[in-house]
């Protein structure tokens, strides 16, 4: 498993603990019971906290899935980021 | 601590039988994160606590103070902003800064200080409180440059430092050192901008951190340590005193030897308020007797007892100076300027916290103090603080008196003009007993810590019943030095509380008070609801022996057996006068 996915699965487990492994890959708020606005700004909190990155307010309602974060991630060239 | 790792803490399961404990997080803001942080350091302080934070409303400070002080909380959290003491001086209002509304900022920053201080000083339960002072930087309201103080900007802060001066002296009420805070969270980076307008909450992660960090700190404070072993060459003070013999020894400026004085003077000054000191040197006893008699030394020679000075490993002379104090490892600091030292003494005695002395640095000689500082702190000194080394003196004597037996014999005890002061009141309700039960591990029922509000609660039960007990003898008074609380129910008294400090031991203090409950309240039974921990051998020992078996949870005994064990006392039993 690639650096940014682990890390990424670590923040959707912590703020979303009732999450098993295997549906984190496919967390977006329709599936997510709980995932409410409060969820997503702990998310992308700790998301950015994390990867050491700053989401533009007005793109964070675009990337709020998991697919979509990864890519957004990816994009930003955090792969690396320790 | 990052946001991840506190929201992972919170997932962890609580333990069974976990302690309920509720914050009451006042703030004006959304505390968001800033509850998540609060939560996870309460948990991981105290694991064993099953924490829940309540929070207010957003925008209503006062309505938020109020509902705090009418909660049924166990303890609170203040965390202030500009904005609450006048909300132009907040983000969110676009209220006028025209230089003619500082007036009225002011006025409006008094009063809701005077509001704050009377909320606060009127609490109908006196839980533990933390509050912060403002930590975000003052914006730019007042006409002058930023690197001008104006007279308004000092106003504010004098409003602010006038409130938290005039309200430190509340019992129940700690202030977050902003000056501590200001070193781990640079002021330039706490303020998070974007967030605040975005979801109504201001602070950068790590700011918030660490001021939940501090709040945590304040409520779950750690138990003070209580002694402290210092080595004496090159640490009490600088130079070799076998070698430059007692004249060549030295402590001040004069001699390089500054470091080695503002230790002294910290020394001295730990112990007045209650600390344990003792010396353990490798040296000839006869020359560190003469070299502790010297006038000018800072600290007075007679505050260190026992002097272990011999030539026998270190670790040797903390064993007998742990024997003599009676406390736990875990209890005390040692201190040497020697790692090779450090590491003996540690290997023996892994709980001791070992540091070291640099006393080629005077920066990390003065760290070692602030360190020290933390590790003893206490809010206020108590008379058993000041009488503490005064009782191990007196326990020794005791000791020696006795031929150094570990059993007492019924001779000595009876000439021993012993006195055993019972005190039933629960009002007014005098703090030393909850101390000593937070503090007292070896004789201990089962370990337990009680929190301000379930100590209060305890006492409040019409029904529960408290007895704190003093002694003293002929070799000087221990002070306070048992606690025991329970309810009664007919002719049953179930114990849950009951500590009795080492400083009375081998005084069958504790069977005593066991006769005096059966006698007092006509009893047939004693219920202990007792828990082994893995420190507590001395209680085990005691109920083994009266119940004669391993003691088990709610464990029973009843007259009869305690009578067919309970040994000659020869206690002078009173009760204090009231009024």
């Amino acid at each position: 498993m690639d650096d940014v996915r682990s890390r990424l699965i670590r923040c959707f487990a912590a703020v979303f603990p009732g999450l098993t492994p295997d549906q984190i890959p496919k967390a977006q708020p329709a599936t997510v019971i709980g995932w409410d606005s409060v969820a997503s700004v702990t998310l992308i909190a700790a998301i950015e906290e994390e990867f050491g990155v700053e989401f533009d307010v007005q793109e964070i309602a675009n990337v709020l899935s998991f697919a979509k974060l990864s890519e957004y991630l990816r994009s930003l060239g955090t792969a690396s980021a320790e | 601590m990052k946001l991840v790792e506190a929201l992972e803490i919170l997932k962890c399961p609580v333990a069974e039988g976990a302690s309920p404990f509720s914050v009451y997080l006042v703030s004006s803001f959304t505390p968001l994160h800033l509850q998540t942080f609060l939560a996870a350091k309460l948990c991981k302080a105290n694991p064993e606590l099953l924490v829940h934070i309540s929070t207010g409303l957003y925008g209503d400070i006062r309505g938020n103070l109020t509902r705090m002080s009418q909660s049924n909380s166990s303890a609170a959290a203040i965390v202030l902003e500009w904005g609450d003491f006048d909300a132009r001086l907040g983000l969110r209002s676009l209220g006028s800064w025209d230089p003619e509304a500082a007036g009225e900022i002011l006025e409006n920053a008094q009063q809701f200080a005077k509001f704050l201080d009377t909320l606060l000083r009127c609490m109908p339960v006196k839980f533990p409180v933390s509050i912060s002072s403002p930590t975000l930087p003052l914006l730019p309201i007042s006409p002058s440059p930023s690197w001008n103080s104006s007279k308004f900007e000092l106003s504010l802060r004098l409003c602010v430092t006038s409130l938290l001066e005039a309200v430190s002296e509340l019992e129940n009420l700690q202030i977050v050192s902003s000056e501590q805070l200001d070193a781990a969270s640079p002021i330039t980076k706490r303020l998070d901008l974007k967030s605040e307008y975005a979801s109504g909450f201001p602070y950068h992660l790590p700011h918030a951190s660490e001021l939940a960090h501090r709040h945590a700190k304040q409520l779950l404070p750690l138990n003070p340590k209580k002694g402290l072993i210092t080595d004496l060459d090159d640490t009490l003070w600088l130079g070799i005193l076998g070698e430059v013999g007692v004249d060549g020894i030295s402590w001040d400026l004069e001699h390089g030897a500054q470091s080695h004085g503002s230790y002294q003077r910290f020394l001295q000054s730990l112990n007045r308020t209650g600390v344990l000191l003792a010396a353990a040197s490798k040296n000839d006893p006869t020359i560190v007797r003469e070299a502790l008699q010297r006038s000018d030394l800072l600290l007075a020679g007679n505050v260190l007892y026992p002097i272990e000075a011999n030539w026998g490993p270190k670790s040797e002379s903390v064993n007998r100076i742990l024997k003599t104090w009676n406390i736990a490892a875990d209890s005390v600091v040692f201190i040497d300027d020697s790692p090779m030292e450090l590491a003996e003494v540690k290997a023996t005695h892994p709980d001791i916290e070992c540091l070291l002395f640099q006393k080629t640095d005077p920066g990390a000689v003065l760290d070692l103090q602030y360190r020290l500082r933390d590790l003893f702190g206490k809010r206020r000194i108590t008379q058993e603080d000041a009488i503490r080394q005064q009782s191990i003196r007196i326990a020794g004597s005791f000791r020696t008196d006795n031929g150094d037996g570990n059993v007492v014999s019924d001779d000595f005890l009876h000439k021993a003009e012993a006195e055993l002061t019972l005190d039933f009141r629960k009002q007014p309700l005098d703090p030393r007993a909850l101390e000593l039960v937070n503090k007292t591990n070896q004789f201990n029922l089962n370990g337990r810590r009680w929190s301000d509000a379930e100590w209060l609660a305890y006492m409040q039960d019409t029904n529960s019943i408290l007895v704190l007990v003093s002694y003293r003898d002929k070799y000087g008074p221990l002070g306070k030095i048992s606690v025991l609380a329970g309810r009664k129910s007919g002719q049953s008294m179930e114990i849950d509380v009951w500590v009795l400090s080492c400083r009375a031991f081998s005084r069958r203090i504790e069977h005593r008070l066991i006769q005096e409950l059966f006698h007092r309240f006509e009893l047939k039974e004693i219920v202990f609801r007792f828990e082994a921990t893995s420190k507590n051998g001395l209680l085990q020992e005691f109920l083994h022996f009266a119940i004669g078996q391993a003691p088990s949870p709610s464990v029973g005994l009843t007259r009869a057996q305690f009578d067919s064990i309970n040994p000659v006392t020869y206690h002078n039993v009173l009760e204090p006068r009231h009024g």
